[in-house]
């Protein structure tokens, strides 16, 4: 690290950044609360705490624009252990992450392209097609990406992920810590806590080696009280959503998501949590739906179509339909109480071999039963995302389930989270007005 | 080159029933790497399921995305369709997010009513994976206690290791010995491909006459590397040579990626996962690019090879993320190549045929 680096950083980040993005969460925050603002017939005006998860995620991109020459960085795949990198000083880059920012932002079909262009095939995770595009354009709607110091690719949501990171790890010619979680068909064996276990010690020791200092254990224990924290958080503002109506959808849970993923550990998303827990009680006191003429309730399985959120959002707010939970948005919360800050190592090889997405399809289907249940749903949207096998394997039999069992009718919609050439808006339209009118809609 | 070359050897058909027929119980094993020894040695038959070809697929679409593989489709409509009735286990091996799924379809909803038996193959390497793999196969080994009645010892064990190590021998020297043998390349595969399902001392025998049977010399044609998944259709080497290519290096996952080596010590659970961990670089098994490209690179060194022809299946990603930057190594190093897309239970297209001649123009 540069003198000229570091200044560069805090001018950047911590001066100029820090004050424009204050000023512009001001200023929103102002606009929000004047009268007028919100003349939406469906919907109920966004979050107070929105203004706020701007400014996070877009200090979180700041601070990587600058992050090399200021200190090591680390991209991880979202199911990584971040709290060990996190302690030990790495800034936490997560390529899902900026892929969904890519989707929202309408590029990633563009970015997909340079890749597809260069050999990439089309029936590759959207994800990764849209991160190569960007490593090999560097083109990003965040600004500029830093260069990875080592990449950490935790198996526990796909094995694409693997082969993602290895494309990665040869193009920047990096070290990638791989975190093998043996996928869960039945129950956690003791031999497979013990395998990722071993490979945490290991990854450290290497992390520790890229970083050039050592784990301090409190700094662990701490980050990963924060994490707990925030995922407890999470998990509470998820299950407002229980509420009538509720005060909050999935389609809002999509966007207020990224601080768990990619910045738990940290204090201020313990904050940010809390201030939007506090919102959606006030909303939930005050009566006040996310849709605000709520007459139906549907879950969400699979990614989101990142760029038909709103879309999405607003075609099911007009005929009165609320999407109350989601499996997706869900998975950052649930595991928070195998978190166990006194024992950050040991509790992270059972957490980290926990994720939904690392468990069969008939626990999925579990977790919509029980959802069903909490969340007094009439239906189900199942996405079937062309793009993620290990989530979509499975949905066929568990719309039949949910069907057959609980007399839930679910629509299985064929899309892509992140490829726009998947989703034909008129076909969607049309199967979900029938969907609808199944449910009363 | 006739069918005459290979000496008459049993079908799957004829091991399966022979083996009942001494009531032996028969697995049906998924693809892609699992421990041949722990089923031999509970005196069960290993019978692997790569799709298979000719299947009736539209089984599987009640089940089954149309984005996953025809390896996946076809595994499914085989057990679906009831030709898989032979079996009295199917064994699930985790080689990729789609057999992942397979494995948990059949154990959550198909539940085909008989055991299942999936296993998570590490991805991992070195001594951890080799710790973990071998308590996992002591996992299986407990299931199949209960499926047969009883246990191998150690010992009889390793007695089934040591034989299984000795037909991947007598595999390892067929593959060596490739250029000189004088069969075709549907007839040499038909021949190692036998070892997914004969017991591993007919193996041996038969490759014993095989090998017996080589010549001094390679025959004229140009060498070149396939790679891919598996060597479906079989129409890929008719037409490799009819334009006068010959498969001299095999980097199938099926095939050329599981010459195992043998394991070391007298503990048979990690010797098997030793052995098991052991093949070529594996797309499946996420190793790195680099170790891909070298592995390419000595195969084209070692049979002389001007090019590679990547024989894909259809919607496998495991293979699709190497191919840029594998193929771009090997375009420096002088080696053509071109990828080709494939069902594997299908015919080869018209297309993969015009572009396999066009390669064979450019190598002339
Ligand atoms: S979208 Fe699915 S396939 Fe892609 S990285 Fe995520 S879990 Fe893996
Ligand atoms: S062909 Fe590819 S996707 Fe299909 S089972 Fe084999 S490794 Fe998996």
């Amino acid at each position: 690290m540069t003198l000229t680096d570091e200044l560069r950083y805090q001018a950047n980040v911590n001066v100029l950044g820090a004050v424009f993005l204050r000023f512009e969460r001001l200023q929103l925050e102002w606009k929000m609360h004047e009268k007028g603002f919100w003349k939406h017939e469906h919907l109920a005006p966004p979050h107070f705490a929105a203004p706020r998860l701007k400014e996070l995620i877009s200090k979180h991109y700041l601070k990587g624009r600058y992050a090399n020459g200021h200190g090591k960085v680390a991209w991880l795949t979202s199911g990584a252990p971040a709290e060990l990198f996190t302690a030990l000083g790495f800034f936490p880059l997560f390529p899902e992450n900026h892929g969904a920012v890519c989707g929202i932002r309408r590029v990633a079909e563009k970015l997909s392209g340079y890749a597809e262009d260069a050999g990439y095939s089309r029936d590759l995770c959207s994800y990764a097609r849209t991160d190569f595009g960007a490593m090999l354009s560097g083109e990003t709607p965040v600004g500029k990406l830093p260069r990875p110091d080592v990449l950490v690719c935790c198996t526990n949501i796909c094995q694409t992920v693997l082969h993602w990171y290895q494309v990665v790890a040869h193009h920047y010619k990096v070290p990638l810590i791989l975190i093998d979680t043996p996928f869960l068909y039945e129950q956690a064996e003791p031999h497979m806590v013990a395998f990722v276990e071993k490979q945490l010690e290991a990854a450290v020791e290497q992390a520790e080696r890229i970083v050039g200092k050592s784990l301090s254990e409190p700094r662990l224990r701490e980050v990963t009280a924060r994490s707990k924290e925030a995922v407890e958080l999470w998990a509470q503002v998820l299950a407002r959503g229980k509420h009538h109506p509720a005060p909050i959808t999935a389609f809002d849970e999509f966007i207020h998501m990224a601080p768990v993923v990619e910045m738990r550990g940290e204090a201020f998303t313990v904050e940010y949590y809390a201030t939007l827990l506090a919102e959606l009680d006030d909303r939930v006191a005050k009566g006040i739906g996310a849709v605000k003429q709520e007459k139906r309730r549907l879950i969400w399985d699979n990614l989101p179509v990142w760029g038909r959120v709103r879309w999405l959002s607003e075609l099911l707010a007009a005929r009165g339909v609320s999407l109350v939970a989601s499996t997706y948005t869900n998975a950052w919360g649930e595991l928070a109480a195998l978190v166990d800050p006194e024992h950050p190592m040991k509790s992270a090889a059972n957490v980290y071999l926990h994720p939904i997405l690392n468990r069969g399809t008939g626990y999925k289907l579990d977790v919509m039963r029980t959802m069903v249940r909490d969340y007094d749903v009439q239906g189900a949207i199942l996405h079937s995302d062309r793009s993620c096998k290990p989530y979509s394997i499975g949905q066929i039999d568990q719309r039949e389930k949910l069907a057959t069992e609980l007399g839930v009718p679910a629509l299985l919609l064929e899309a892509d989270h992140n490829d726009p050439r998947a989703f034909s808006e008129e076909q969607v339209s049309t199967r979900l007005s029938a969907f609808l009118e199944v449910i009363g809609a | 080159m006739s069918v005459d070359s290979v000496p008459v050897f049993p079908t799957r058909r004829q091991v399966i029933a022979e083996h009942k027929a001494h009531g032996g119980r028969v697995a049906a094993v998924f693809p892609v790497h699992h421990p041949r020894a722990l089923w031999r040695a509970f005196g069960v038959l290993p019978v692997e399921v790569w799709g298979p070809p000719g299947t009736d697929t539209t089984l599987g679409d009640g089940h089954l995305q149309a984005y996953t593989c025809g390896i996946v489709r076809g595994g499914l409509s085989f057990v679906l369709s009831g030709q898989a009735d032979d079996a009295d286990l199917f064994v699930l091996p985790h080689a990729c997010d789609s057999t992942q799924g397979l494995g948990s379809l059949l154990l959550d909803f198909v539940r085909p009513g008989k055991p299942i038996l999936p296993f998570y193959v590490p991805r991992a390497e070195g001594p951890v994976a080799v710790e973990y793999l071998a308590r996992e196969i002591g996992r299986l080994a407990d299931k199949v206690a209960t499926i047969v009645g009883s246990s191998p010892t150690d010992a009889e064990l390793l007695e089934a290791v040591h034989v299984e190590e000795a037909a991947d021998g007598r595999l390892r020297a067929l593959h060596q010995a490739r250029p000189r043998l004088p069969l075709s390349g549907r007839e040499f595969y038909r021949v190692v491909r036998a070892r997914e399902y004969l017991p591993p001392l007919a193996f041996v025998e038969l490759a014993a006459e095989v090998l017996a049977s080589a010549g001094d010399r390679a025959d004229g044609r140009t060498p070149v590397i396939v790679s891919g998944m598996l060597p479906e259709p079989m129409e890929l080497f008719d037409t490799l040579e009819r334009v006068g290519l010959t498969a001299a290096g095999d980097d199938f996952t099926c095939t050329g990626r599981r010459l195992y080596h043998p394991g070391t010590g007298d503990d048979p659970w990690s010797r098997i996962a030793q052995s098991m961990l052991s093949g070529a670089p594996d797309a499946t098994r996420g190793v790195s690019v680099q170790a891909r490209i070298d592995h390419l690179l000595g195969l084209a060194r070692a049979t002389g090879a001007k090019a590679a022809i990547f024989h894909e299946v259809k919607f496998c990603e495991p293979e699709a993320y190497y191919l840029p930057q594998v193929r771009k190594a090997l375009e420096a190093e002088g080696i053509r190549s071109i990828a080709v897309e494939v069902n594997p239970l299908e015919p080869l297209p018209d297309q993969v045929v015009t572009r396999l001649e066009a390669l064979a123009e450019t190598l002339a």
